[in-house]
């Protein structure tokens, strides 16, 4: 019985974190009908963030996260100007591509400024300690993150289906060209959909550091999780993606309780399983 | 003996979620013949057509090729038997020659490359295309490349030609000189030709029959002069208001 | 029979200049072992044709096909792990282990592919990732298959042409290359095949495909089939070459994405692209890569790499040879 509580307890956790890393991915696919490989490597910039603010300024890791999220921004921002606006009219070949180009850059990139090893972070309030709720266990930071998640995906949520710029960037995800005869800049928008989706995932990204390890490899294992959470909740759903976190946080905390080396296999199968069977999702079109 | 038709559509309907686009059409057709298919636009021409073809499969209703019901066959299957068909947007290969284009179609009966080749060689003849078949497809104006997917098609040795909207977008002359064309190509070929079309100098010239569709249903058959004079053809073209000052 | 050997050795639908680089580049690659003594070198040139050989039979269904497979590693590992498991378990002659292998691959093929193949463009490549990244998981964790230790293959001594162990990459270099050269005639007969064709076809355009006669989903499941088979053999060289083998190293997701990308840069569809592809790739990776990593600067060769990618993505989807033909037509 407290097994399955702490399973449930951390699973919902970890389904919050990764509902928001699948926001970003969702959202871009939604207005601009691509999936962005490089989605991972985002992340992985947003754990470089927490690292380099944690460790060269006299702040605490948390203290990151604003800096992560302009960091995000400005890269979805930047890629979207040089690069996807470039391949958006090209066949689907090369849209896969140019973003697994985007993904390879960043992470060498970023191997190359800050080498191959492995690090974590030096310090923080929560980093290491635990909470306890009643028996069960928790992870402070694990807590925290999912917290963060949780409020910023309702703040997005907000966003997108109660502000006018939320309005036009649903507008757009339905009919890009009648959006545009309607006076919908789709070009502001696409770059807004990639600027939200990075700083989502930059600030999941140093959320994560806090109790995840840091290397430049690290973006391809949640770019999968993030596929696998975006095709079961439907691609383009901002509350499938929601729901489908929470199950991938499920699946992940109790396939690892049993076959702890497999956990992301079940993942993936489950993500198999997803896009041959029901390739809509819960609430995708 | 009552002689079979080469097609039998009977009591045809298919619903997209709710909106009937074909509801309970019936028709023959005879070998050898040209039939045209005419209505104005959301009829259920192209539907009807792709449910011949084997695109859709039909809520309710059969179809039958030459006595065999083909009702929920798929396309290639639907094209192996004998019917082969053009679309109304370009489906050209873009990345294969006009020849390969053509050999495509001539694979359906051959897996040999030369024999492939001559059919093709044998096709791109018939329609005029020669000189074009080394080219890339989408190096040629439209009304070229409408030649090249029925070349494509014949390639295949059909039965039962279908063509959808092959007139569009073409001057006056070459109007007359598509008529010209498919009706050697028929007489050669031996073939049936089921066709739909706005073009009304090009359908009503070359059909020996015609069927008129309007929401979805078949509301006028006969020659072309007998349909053209109809009171309920005039109507769905025009409206009422027409159809009465007839 | 004698059109088939023609159609398997002649090359007279491409242009005289073509034909002439390419018996050239046989040439050089044919001599290069007699001229280049380094060891290195010589392992830069046995990886390339391995790389290209890779491509290969990846261009079948992602460059003839249109299909992006980025899963082939799962195969290159299915040849790996049965020559590799085979050798240690029963003392299996090397060749006798690359049927099997290929088999073994085309047989896991066929049954993820027709699920597969209902999905189409980009929802088709994830799942091929993830049949790809499952199969990964399971070798490591399945201890009858070596875990993550992988296979070591006990030393020969001298040149056995058993199990195809030798002492001087020379002979690997013939070896690959003879690897090399089969699949790139077998891809020369493949794309003027009844089935070459039809997959053309069907990548241009399905529906239109379809109105043809063919079969569309059956002919994507050959194609892909027919590529693992090719796959496979890749893995079964690498057993035989590194003596040792993991699923780091062979079903690895970087492999399959390296796969992939390197015949798209270098032309998908076109029976260049491979070989351009390896080309740029595995010198750049392993002389820039390897000179720079000494020196403590990791990356650098990659985000080249991927800067190339970045550019063909958006300015020339049809790779560099692609950009040739471009050329050639304008000049």
């Amino acid at each position: 019985m407290e097994l399955a509580t702490q399973l449930i307890t951390s699973g919902i956790l970890m389904g919050f974190v990764f509902a928001l890393i699948a926001l970003g991915l969702s959202l871009i696919f939604g207005v601009m009908n691509i999936v962005n490989f490089a989605h991972g490597e985002f992340l992985m910039v947003g754990m470089y963030v927490a690292l380099l603010v944690s460790s060269y300024l006299p702040l605490d890791p948390l203290a990151s996260l604003p800096f992560a999220a302009v960091i995000g921004f400005l890269l979805g921002i930047i890629s979207y100007h040089f690069l996807i606006h470039h391949i958006l009219r090209g066949p689907m070949i090369a849209q896969l591509f140019g973003t697994f180009g985007l993904m390879l850059f960043i992470r060498y990139l970023v191997m190359f400024i800050f080498g191959p090893d492995v690090r974590s972070l030096p310090h923080g309030i929560l980093v290491g300690k635990t909470l306890s709720v009643g028996w069960v266990m928790l992870d402070a930071s694990k807590v925290m993150a999912a917290g963060f998640c949780l409020l910023l995906f309702a703040l997005v949520y907000w966003i997108i289906n109660r502000t006018k710029l939320g309005r036009a960037l649903r507008a757009t995800s339905l009919d890009a060209e009648a959006a545009r005869y309607m006076g919908i800049d789709t070009k502001k928008m696409n770059a807004l959909a990639w600027g939200i989706g990075g700083a989502t995932v930059g600030i999941a990204g140093a959320l994560l550091a806090h109790f995840y390890y840091i290397t430049p490899t690290i973006g391809m294992v949640f770019v999968l999780i993030a596929f696998a959470t975006v095709a079961l909740g439907g691609f383009g759903s901002i509350s499938g993606a929601f729901l489908a976190g929470v199950i991938i946080g499920l699946i992940q905390a109790v396939g690892g309780q049993y076959l702890s080396e497999l956990k992301l296999t079940f993942v993936y199968a489950a993500y198999f399983l997803t896009v041959v069977f029901r390739p809509r999702g819960l609430f995708g079109w | 003996m009552k002689p079979t038709w080469l097609l039998e559509v009977k009591n045809l309907v298919k619903e997209f979620g709710g909106v009937v686009a074909t509801a309970d059409i019936s028709l023959e057709l005879e070998a050898g013949s040209i039939v045209g298919l005419i209505g104005p636009n959301g009829a259920g021409k192209t539907t009807l057509f792709n449910c011949i073809a084997g695109y859709y499969k039909p809520t309710t209703g059969k179809v039958f090729f030459n006595g065999k019901d083909i009702t929920d066959w798929p396309a290639h299957r639907v094209a192996k038997m004998g019917i082969a068909r053009t679309f109304q947007t370009m489906k050209i290969m873009p990345n294969l020659t006009v020849e390969e284009n053509v050999m495509i179609g001539a694979f359906s009966r051959t897996g040999n490359r030369q024999i492939a080749r001559g059919e093709a060689q044998e096709i791109l003849e018939l329609v005029g295309l020669v000189r074009e078949a080394k080219v890339y497809p989408t190096e040629l104006p439209i009304a070229t490349q409408k030649r090249i997917e029925l070349a494509r098609a014949l390639a295949t040795k059909p039965k039962l030609l279908m063509l959808d909207e092959i007139a569009s977008g073409l001057n006056p002359l070459e109007t007359k000189e598509t008529i010209q064309a498919l009706q050697r190509i028929k007489e050669e070929r031996n073939l049936t030709l089921f066709l739909t079309e706005h073009v009304m100098e090009f359908i009503m010239t070359i059909s020996e029959r015609v069927i008129v569709m309007a929401a979805g249903r078949k509301i006028a058959e006969g020659t072309p002069e007998e349909v053209a004079r109809e009171d309920k053809v005039i109507e769905a073209y025009l409206g009422k208001r027409y159809a009465k000052g007839k | 029979m004698v059109q088939v050997l023609k159609d398997i050795f002649s090359f007279g639908d491409r242009p005289l200049s073509e034909r002439i680089g390419f018996v050239i580049f046989i040439a050089i690659v044919l001599a290069f072992p007699w001229f280049v003594e380094l060891a290195y070198a010589r392992a830069v040139m046995i990886r390339f044709l391995l790389f290209a050989l890779f491509g290969l039979g990846w261009n079948l269904i992602g460059g003839y096909g249109g299909q992006v497979d980025l899963g082939q590693a799962k195969n290159v590992g299915f040849g790996a792990f049965t020559t590799a498991l085979m050798t240690v378990w029963w003392k299996t002659p090397f060749w006798l282990t690359v049927p099997v292998g290929m088999v073994v691959a085309t047989a896991e093929s066929f049954v993820v592919a027709y699920p597969m193949f209902r999905l189409r463009g980009h929802y088709f490549a994830i799942a091929t990732l993830c049949v790809a990244l499952v199969w990964k998981e399971l070798f490591t964790f399945w201890d009858w298959t070596g875990g993550a230790r992988g296979v070591e293959i006990p030393l020969k001594a001298g040149a056995d042409f058993a199990y195809m162990q030798f002492p001087s990459p020379i002979y690997y270099h013939y070896f690959i290359f003879f690897l090399f050269i089969t699949q790139f005639l077998y891809m020369n007969w493949f794309r003027k095949s009844k089935l070459g064709y039809e997959l053309q076809a069907v990548r241009d355009n399905e529906e239109a495909a379809a109105s043809l006669g063919i079969n569309v989903t059956v002919t994507k499941v050959k194609a892909y089939c027919i590529t693992a088979a090719l796959g496979a053999v890749g893995g079964s060289f690498m057993v035989a070459y590194y003596l040792y083998i993991d699923p780091h190293m062979v079903m690895h997701i970087d492999l399959s994405i390296l796969i992939a990308m390197t015949v798209m840069v270098g032309g998908a569809g076109s029976i260049w692209g491979p070989i351009i592809g390896a080309a740029i790739l595995i010198p750049l990776d392993m002389y820039l890569g390897a000179w720079l990593g000494g020196m403590g600067l990791y990356g650098i060769d990659f985000m080249i790499y991927a800067f190339i990618i970045m550019i063909i993505a958006a300015r020339e989807p049809k790779g560099i040879w692609g950009i040739v033909e471009r050329i050639r037509k304008r000049g």
